[in-house]
């Protein structure tokens, strides 16, 4: 999988949590979107760990700046199963 | 998870948007299904789409620990809102409890709670010695642990007048110590449970306990933590815990504001028992120790029987023949619950809906009241749309879920103990003294007599042919003939007037045993031939086998027999049994490749008196 692919399968997630549509690009962060607040960025990292079947590490997460950092990271954590 | 459909209710501004919110919030069990649902919920308040039904003035909920207590509030929010308790709520910041507690630190006490829910750090119920010191050291270190929390929340309820609602502690779920951890009050393991036990017992009725420790365990204790978590965001518990914690204080909240339900409405044809009572008549429905299903189908009776005991009122609302319906509960022999455990029985053909309400006029009790229960989802239809204020439980496939399906279902939990509740307590106490005392006895007739035993004698029936083929299929040891006999051949026996046939039933103080022993005999003449004599080994030693002695001789008696004679045929499992006649006081007569044949005349013979007491003989009346 690459990040264009990883960003694909988030775009589903996103669109199951959030109820208006948001487009993702690998610019995009959360601040853009005005629904993406922390409360659903727990959810949304909980919906992610899940479908990836991947488990970030401590504190890796709020590390990324935006949508392609944090699908490089999903990447990365998937690379490792 | 698909909520599509919800979404675009949502969108569409249509009011059916809540009561499929409210059916999907109560079916949701992960975290971010939750989530979502509340995202959703609180978007659909934004847009103000109008909430059918009446507005409820909010309860106001404070919220403290020494935890983060978001995004838990979110999810306490949706639930309460969800059940009909829509909450207002503040919070306190993470780990700031004692302050805001004492010194009204962010204006606890201006926003007037109503109720509390405190969630203590588990930091701080830890034993800061040795793992080796005293046990009275280690015990004293746990009661100040607790008398700390009771001071504090005395004091929040002493300035708020609230109602406290207090979480207690998670048990570590790793290795960690071994086996050596509970031989200690130093390892957080015991010290916890310790800490935990003492709040229970020693909380005041304002104080509601959140029993975080059962539920951590009810999903296990290696899921129910996250350490990650609690590291990044200072959780108290994993997200797969976090759902079941807020219902849980959704629920200690809905309970505050919400009376128990006070009747149980139960079906009858596979709900209590198998089958179907007007076809299959009274031996064709499953019920009792036969067979897995009328186990399971028993032990849900049982459990109904404890619902009753602990002061739920119990009725019967089957689409039935009321003659049928109620032998079943007057003649079978397994039947747990017996026509008097209900306060209405309803077995008719009238719709359940009609006989609900007409049931709610008889005994004067709010519908609101009833919780139905049934196994067809037709009938669970009908109540729910003809009478919305009962609570219906589906009962779904299998029997052996059922027992779970009540116990889980949250409507019938006691709320405070009563004067009543402490004499029972009272009265359970002295029972444990009794069993104390007679566990010490070493005199074995004062024993004996100590256990209250009675028996029932009884002929051959249909109902019990079941128990009989498998007590007389599977019994080894204390059987003289080890002769196995079908279903059919008992059925034969009981038609064939020269069988004197008859069953054992026992039971004592403890419990009902059952069915435990089998005699089959024919009459020949002066002489009654002992065919089959079988014990369950679970009786061995209770005077059961005199008993069957004496009901052998009076019926022999009553048919003009001088004479009984036995005979015992060696297996390899029955040596137990090879010199019981002899024991029996009967005369060894013959003795042919292993079988023995014996004799009793009967004429000097007296009963043998024994501590059972025998409630009803065979072939009379009972």
């Amino acid at each position: 999988m690459n990040q264009a692919e990883a960003i694909a399968k988030l775009q589903t997630i996103f669109d199951d949590l959030f109820l208006e549509p948001v487009s993702l690009t690998p610019a995009l962060s959360a601040k853009d979107v005005p629904e993406w607040d922390s409360l659903m960025h727990i959810s949304l990292l909980v919906a992610v760990e899940k479908a990836f079947a991947v488990r970030f590490r401590v504190g890796e997460v709020e590390q990324t700046r935006n949508v392609g950092e944090f699908a490089d990271l999903i990447l990365k954590r998937s690379q490792e199963r | 998870m698909q909520h599509g459909e919800l979404k675009t209710l949502l969108l569409k501004g249509d009011p059916e948007f809540w009561p499929r919110l409210a059916a999907s919030t109560r079916a949701a069990r992960e975290f971010d299904e939750l989530f979502l649902l509340s995202a959703l919920r609180k978007k659909a308040q934004a847009r103000h789409l109008p909430v059918p039904g009446v507005s409820r003035e909010k309860f106001r909920v404070a919220l403290l620990g020494g935890y983060s207590l978001y995004p838990f509030h979110e999810l306490l929010a949706h639930l309460c809102e969800m059940a009909g308790h829509p909450c207002e709520f503040w919070r306190g910041e993470f780990d700031n409890y004692i302050s805001e507690i004492m010194d009204g630190t962010g204006g606890l006490y201006e926003f007037r709670p109503q109720a509390v829910v405190l969630m203590p750090s588990e930091h701080r119920c830890k034993y800061t010695g040795h793992l080796a010191d005293a046990r009275e050291t280690q015990r004293a270190e746990a009661g100040r642990v607790v008398d700390s929390l009771m001071e504090l929340v005395r004091g929040l309820h002493d300035k708020s007048q609230a109602e406290i609602i207090l979480t207690n502690f998670m048990l570590p779920a790793r290795h960690d110590l071994g086996a050596y951890r509970s031989r200690t009050l130093g390892a957080d393991w015991t010290f916890r449970k310790w800490v935990n036990f003492e709040l229970g017992l020693n909380a005041p009725p304002y104080l509601h306990l959140c029993d975080l420790e059962f539920l951590a365990h009810r999903i296990g204790g290696l899921a129910a933590r996250d350490d990650r978590a609690w590291f990044e965001s200072k959780q108290p518990c994993s997200p797969a815990l976090l759902p079941d914690f807020a219902r849980e204080v959704a629920h200690l909240i809905g309970s505050l504001r919400q009376a128990p339900k006070k009747v149980l409405v139960l079906d009858l044809d596979n709900t209590l028992w198998g089958g179907v009572v007007a076809d299959d008549g009274l031996e064709g429905i499953e019920i009792g120790d036969t067979s897995p299903r009328g186990e399971a189908f028993k032990a849900f009776q049982k459990y109904i029987r404890s619902l009753k005991q602990r002061g739920t009122l119990l009725a019967v609302c089957s689409k039935n023949d009321h003659a049928k319906a109620a032998a079943a509960f007057e003649k079978h022999p397994e039947m747990v619950l017996r026509l008097e455990d209900f306060v209405s029985f309803k077995a008719n053909w009238e719709p359940k809906s009609d006989n609900l309400r007409q049931m709610a006029t008889e005994l004067n009790l709010g519908l609101d009241s009833f919780v139905f229960v049934d196994d067809n989802p037709a009938e669970i239809e009908i109540v729910r749309q003809f009478a919305p204020e009962v609570t219906t439980i589906l009962l779904g496939p299998d029997p052996s879920e059922y027992v779970a399906r009540l116990a889980d279902c949250r409507l019938f939990e006691p709320r405070s103990l009563t004067a009543e509740d402490a004499a029972r307590t009272e009265q359970y106490r002295s029972d444990a003294q009794r069993q104390a005392l007679s566990a010490t006895v070493t005199d074995m007739a004062a024993y004996l007599e100590s256990l209250a035993m009675e028996a029932a004698i009884s002929e051959f029936t249909l109902v019990d042919a079941p128990r009989l083929a498998q007590l007389i299929n599977k019994s080894n040891q204390f059987n003289l003939t080890t002769r196995r006999r079908t279903e059919a051949e008992i059925h034969g026996l009981m038609a064939d007037e020269s069988q004197l046939c008859f069953s054992f039933r026992l039971k004592d103080r403890f419990g009902d045993h059952g069915l435990i022993s089998v005699v089959i005999s024919q009459k020949a003449g002066p002489v009654m031939k002992i065919d089959t004599w079988l014990m369950s080994c679970r009786v061995l030693k209770r005077q059961v086998e005199d008993e069957v002695l004496n009901e052998l001789m009076r019926l022999a008696r009553l048919q003009g027999c001088t004479r009984l004679e036995g005979v015992y045929l060696p297996t390899a499992k029955n040596e137990m049994v090879r010199d019981f006649y002899a024991r029996m006081g009967f005369v060894l007569k013959s003795e042919s490749a292993g079988a023995r044949v014996f004799e009793l005349e009967m004429d000097a013979i007296q009963p043998t008196l024994t501590k059972i007491k025998i409630t009803r003989r065979a072939y009379e009346p009972s």
